[in-house]
């Protein structure tokens, strides 16, 4: 079976002299929930917007659900970083953007957003405006609005990056749940290792710029997982180790290379 | 202190100012003949809207002619402020000329309208739009480029069409700046229409007003310029209501 996103030989650069990315080949399969880890400036959220179509591809192959990457694909959804939420829509109206967009009709998009409002424990805030809700909060409508797409792949950019360690474990968590009930192919790009291991059933550790893959480590944590169950489990801190000693390595190379 | 007793201070305040004003009138401290009296002046304003009701048909050719210059002039500025936003380049080449535009005092661009569009309320509409115009495509232009970045990327990311960018994101993530313009183009439009209204008109308070004062009405002209402060805060009072209403999730 063909892997639901298959990246081969990608190379990008910014003008002439940045080489960002330097033959990244990544397969990932279908239902996989596979994290980016890697030093900021390595080329992760560049690799994101070249599978959302909004950087035209230059130098390799990208395949998803085997087309080329083209912006406003429907098989994507994308988190970003930052929640994005539209200030003068209330939290239901940023539930609904997405779906909006993408020609759903009027009643069916509302309660489907209901309903994925009150999965992420946002019910009794439907009707509040983003300014009124709290960071954790905001970012569950955002989770709100991208799990509100039938979308087969997920493609998320730091999403958690932001929050306190507190609020970040239970987003987490959350995102687990919702990701559980369908399973859906996730690329999950964070500089959060922990966080990459605890969620993840294949971390990816990329150098420094120019970004190369450096390790592909697979995660046999047991599944259904509590990503605040996995703070006190031996073998999550184990393979933590493990990821970190090779981040570390990517890290050391580049270091050298710059000396 | 409270509002209650605020406005108890404003209106004894004003009581005060209006019993010295009319006491100085009459006991010739002050010269009549340039400031009229208080007394004069409310029953001017009582005659122009009660007894003989001649004022509404002047207030309405004024509040008509702002109103059009209004909405014409604001509505051209945020099409063509649509338009830089897309074609950064348009906006590069018709740059210099706007500035020189908007450099030159528009008011004196009147009496060249009067001869195109007539001493009616044509020309009148004609000075205000050009006033509104350009106050309300800067600011326009100013919000568009501040829309957020991120939702630019996201309505992308999920196919938003260039239609559905602008109506969806930019235009809305630019209401509270494009407002601050709309208040004031309003109160430009309106300082244009009365401003040609009192160089040449058939109506229109500026009219009445360059009228009056011709023949030493005081009374009237004092009556007119409170009538025309009221006016300008009521349109002021209406853009923040409205402004408010809209701009809820600030």
């Amino acid at each position: 079976m063909a892997a639901a996103i298959e990246i081969r030989d990608l190379v990008v650069r910014f003008g002439a002299d940045v080489l960002a990315v330097d033959r990244v080949s990544l397969a990932i399969e279908a239902g996989e929930f596979v994290s980016i880890v890697g030093p900021s400036g390595c080329g992760k959220t560049t690799i994101l917007n070249l599978l959302t179509g909004l950087l035209p591809l230059a130098q390799g192959e990208i395949s998803i659900l085997g087309k080329r990457p083209a912006a406003g694909n429907p098989d994507i959804a994308y988190m970003l970083a930052r929640d994005s939420l539209l200030p003068w829509r209330s939290a239901l109206g940023n539930a609904c953007y997405g779906m909006e967009l993408r020609g759903a009709p009027p009643a069916a998009r509302e309660a489907k957003a209901m309903e994925l409002l009150r999965r992420v424990g946002l019910q009794g805030f439907e009707r509040a405006w983003p300014k009124a809700l709290s960071h954790g909060m905001r970012q569950r409508a955002a989770l709100a609005r991208t799990f509100c797409l039938d979308s087969p792949v997920l493609l998320m950019d730091e999403p958690f990056g932001a929050l306190d360690a507190q609020t970040k474990l239970q987003l987490e968590d959350l995102l687990l749940e919702l990701w559980t009930a369908e399973r859906r192919t996730v690329v999950f790009i964070t500089h959060d290792l922990a966080e990459a291991v605890a969620l993840s059933d294949r971390v990816v550790v990329m150098s420094a710029r120019p970004g190369r893959v450096i390790a592909d480590i697979r995660v046999p944590l047991a599944r259904p997982r509590s990503v605040r169950g996995l703070q006190k489990s031996h073998d999550f801190h184990e393979l933590y180790s493990a990821v970190w000693e090779k981040l570390e390595e990517g890290l050391g190379s580049a270091f050298e290379e710059v000396h | 202190m409270s509002r209650g007793a605020a406005a108890a201070g404003h209106v004894a305040f004003i009581a005060a100012f209006l019993a010295a004003w009319e006491l100085a009138s009459k006991n010739g401290w002050l010269d009549p003949t340039f400031f009229g009296y208080p007394s004069g002046v409310a029953q001017y304003l009582w005659e122009g809207f009660v007894v003989k009701a001649t004022l509404w048909k002047q207030l309405g050719y004024t509040v008509a002619g702002t109103l059009v210059s209004f909405l014409l002039g604001s509505a051209m500025a945020i099409l063509l402020a649509l338009a830089f936003v897309t074609w950064p380049r348009l906006e590069h080449a018709m740059d210099p000329y706007l500035m020189v535009m908007n450099a030159t005092p528009r008011i004196a661009l009147a009496p060249l309208f009067l001869l195109w569009f007539g001493l009616g309320i044509g020309s009148k509409i004609a000075v205000g739009t050009s006033l509104a115009f350009f106050i309300v495509l800067s600011s326009t232009v100013a919000g568009m480029r501040g829309v957020n970045p991120d939702h630019l990327t996201l309505s992308r990311s999920l196919g938003a069409t260039p239609l559905q960018l602008f109506g969806k994101v930019t235009l809305p993530s630019a209401v509270p700046v494009i407002f601050s313009g709309l208040r004031l183009g309003l109160i430009y439009s309106m300082l244009g229409v009365i401003g040609a209204e009192l160089i040449a008109a058939e109506h229109g308070l500026g009219q009445t007003l360059s009228y009056l004062q011709s023949t030493f009405h005081m009374n009237g002209v004092m009556g007119l310029l409170v009538l025309l402060a009221c006016l300008g805060m009521l349109v002021t009072r209406g853009m923040t209501a409205l402004e408010r209403r809209l701009l809820r999730w600030q």
